[in-house]
């Protein structure tokens, strides 16, 4: 061994900033299998539910009451594989986070940048950049194999300017094209209501840095407290349902009736996109607090 | 250089580090010695900012590790060897890292020839022996080329072409002026690799000298005699002051005298001598005696420090 390290070349100006942890988070991101698997998942899951739910929902058409008939959304059926993928997701944006404090390559992290919020925003950016183009192609691409179904079970798309009252007279199917009243939006808010959620696990993850307890918080939130909250008198689990994540993502994809059996009147689409912003925000605060705080 | 002052860090009630001051210059290396649960780890993490001091500071070249403008470029560390993950290969694993400091990418296949790496680059870290692991977090160190360069216990896990490798390569990159800081347990192999020395027990620093002085000044010269009368020697020593201790088999063990007045003193007397081998008592044992007291687990005592607190 005659030289034992060749110099690099100097680096002039400047400082390492987020750009270049954001590189490195990306490489990190993509250098892994577990990463490719589970937005694999997320598409073919996510496609494939929607448009089974979509034939069966078609199939049971005719003999839908009035009241079902309201509620009967092409674009919230075309939409079912949200359900999976918001835990696939969650597991991905907790996992980049806690699977880095298992092996100890948090400090790794924290000593080519020892500026943590800038490490906590650059894993923030690259997974949410990552899930939101995947889920908003994967809610795309469900929203038109959904129609797509509902058409050959023999929907069609009803006249212009139809609302509720047209769709629970009509003798048939009703299906929706991407330009009708709110379904864009609601297409577009799926990846968005996902894209959330991950940023959430994140937050989750650097608050408490194991991976079994981080996703069990996170279903949590999603699964066991609406269930919990269910049991309490409906006088008060009827006014903070609507306020509970799940439910705040149910609202951002419906186009139909907000009025719901279980929740009540759900917010308003872009209502239930702030407030669940909002969330992701606080979690994601906690998170960087922790970072902040604790030995690493 | 890199320079403590006062440095101390409890977790909860317990003292990891106590008021630790030293420093470590630049050009030699410098061997960070104490027994399992010193806190050295504890040390080095705080020199890193990973963990932040109860009480003093820790300074690299002047600043602190958070105002370092391209941190990878001035400070490189090995910590834990194994701390990748399993499922990232070693050519990715140090990509990211090179990333982060707008490290060129070639610099990542030249460090991964220089530990020898480059024929299993792109094999999963989580399939690496113990040796190739410490091999790529060496790498990881050496990445951007820094003139500092921190080691915690690098030749864990290697076998002994593995461990001369990292010897030479320490003193070589301390040759080149760069600030070697490597901590170990061993005594012995501080003394092959490290010039200087800086000794803690129980967090607190118990030497900072060169791993010369600490032996002179640690180590009492001992001679072995051997001699047909030995009771007859054992005497004639005693009076002219040397401390005598009886090893049987006609053997003394004497102190307080050289090798040459003992065997003036002996023909003086007409005592044949057949064995007159000077000493030297070994470095474990030196540093054992050093830090018994400031050994936190004897064999099946409660631990009271973590060396790494999750």
């Amino acid at each position: 061994m005659t030289t034992v390290t060749l110099p690099l070349p100097p680096t002039g100006t400047g400082r390492a900033g987020i750009r270049h942890v954001i590189r490195s988070e990306w490489t990190k991101l993509r250098s892994v299998r577990s990463t490719w698997i589970a937005l694999a998942v997320v598409v073919v899951a996510g496609i494939g539910l929607s448009a089974l739910v979509s034939s069966i929902e078609a199939g049971r058409w005719a003999g839908l009451g009035p009241a079902d008939r309201a509620q009967f959304d092409p674009v919230r059926f075309s939409q079912t594989g949200v359900f999976l993928s918001q835990f696939v997701v969650g597991v991905i944006g907790a996992l980049i986070v806690t699977s880095e404090y298992s092996t100890g390559s948090i400090r790794t992290t924290l000593a080519s940048m020892p500026r943590r919020t800038t490490v906590l925003a650059a894993k923030g950016i690259v997974i949410a950049a990552a899930v939101f183009v995947i889920t908003e192609l994967t809610a795309f691409i469900s929203f038109f194999v959904s129609q797509a179904v509902l058409t050959a079970h023999g929907a069609k798309a009803l006249p212009a300017g139809s609302s509720i009252v047209t769709q629970v007279r009509s003798p048939v199917i009703p299906v929706v094209t991407i330009t009708d009243s709110g379904a864009f939006r609601a297409v577009f808010l799926c990846g968005v209501y996902l894209t959330l959620l991950t940023l959430m696990a994140v937050g989750i993850g650097f608050a408490l840095r194991h991976t079994a307890g981080a996703i069990s918080l996170y279903v949590g939130l999603l699964l066991v407290i609406p269930l919990v909250i269910q049991i309490l008198p409906s006088s008060i689990s009827g006014s903070i349902e609507k306020f509970l994540p799940s439910n705040l993502g149910l609202a951002m994809v419906l186009v139909t009736t907000r009025k719901t059996d279980f929740a009540g009147v759900l917010l308003t689409p872009w209502a239930a996109t702030g407030l669940l912003a909002l969330y992701t925000a606080g979690v994601v605060v906690l998170g960087a607090w922790a970072l902040l705080r604790r030995d690493a | 250089m890199i320079e403590a002052v006062g440095l101390s860090k409890n977790y909860g009630r317990t003292r990891a580090v106590d008021d630790l001051s030293f420093e470590v210059r630049s050009g030699v290396v410098t061997g960070f010695l104490g027994p399992n649960g010193s806190g050295k780890s504890t040390t080095m993490r705080m020199v890193l900012g990973l963990d932040r001091p109860t009480a003093g500071t820790v300074t690299v070249d002047g600043r602190h590790y958070h105002d370092l403008k391209w941190p990878l470029r001035e400070v490189g560390a090995l910590l834990e060897a194994n701390a990748i993950h399993p499922g990232r290969s070693a050519r990715n694993h140090l990509l990211s890292l090179a990333q982060s400091n707008a490290i060129p990418g070639a610099r990542v296949d030249e460090v991964l020839g220089l530990v020898g790496l480059d024929a299993v680059a792109g094999r999963k870290a989580g399939k690496f022996s113990l040796g190739m692991s410490q091999r790529l977090g060496i790498a990881s160190a050496l990445l951007g080329d820094p003139g500092v360069l921190l080691f915690d216990e690098p030749v864990n896990g290697l076998d002994p072409e593995g461990i001369l490798w990292v010897r030479t390569l320490l003193q070589s990159l301390a040759g080149e002026g760069r600030t070697i800081f490597v901590s170990s347990h061993l005594m012995s192999e501080m003394a092959l690799t490290a010039t200087d020395l800086v000794v803690i027990g129980r967090g607190r620093l118990i030497a900072d000298t060169t791993v010369d002085d600490f032996i002179s000044s640690n180590t009492e010269a001992t001679v072995l005699v051997r001699s047909p009368e030995v009771d007859r020697l054992a005497g004639v020593l005693t009076s002219i002051g040397a401390s005598v201790a009886h090893r049987g088999n006609g053997a003394l063990l004497v102190t307080k005298a050289f090798p040459s007045v003992i065997g003036d003193a002996a023909h003086t007397a007409g005592i044949a001598l057949h064995e007159l081998t000077p000493q030297q008592a070994s470095l474990e044992q030196v540093f054992m005696d050093l830090t018994s007291d400031a050994v936190d687990y004897h064999g099946g005592a409660p631990r009271t420090i973590d060396e790494v607190p999750s």
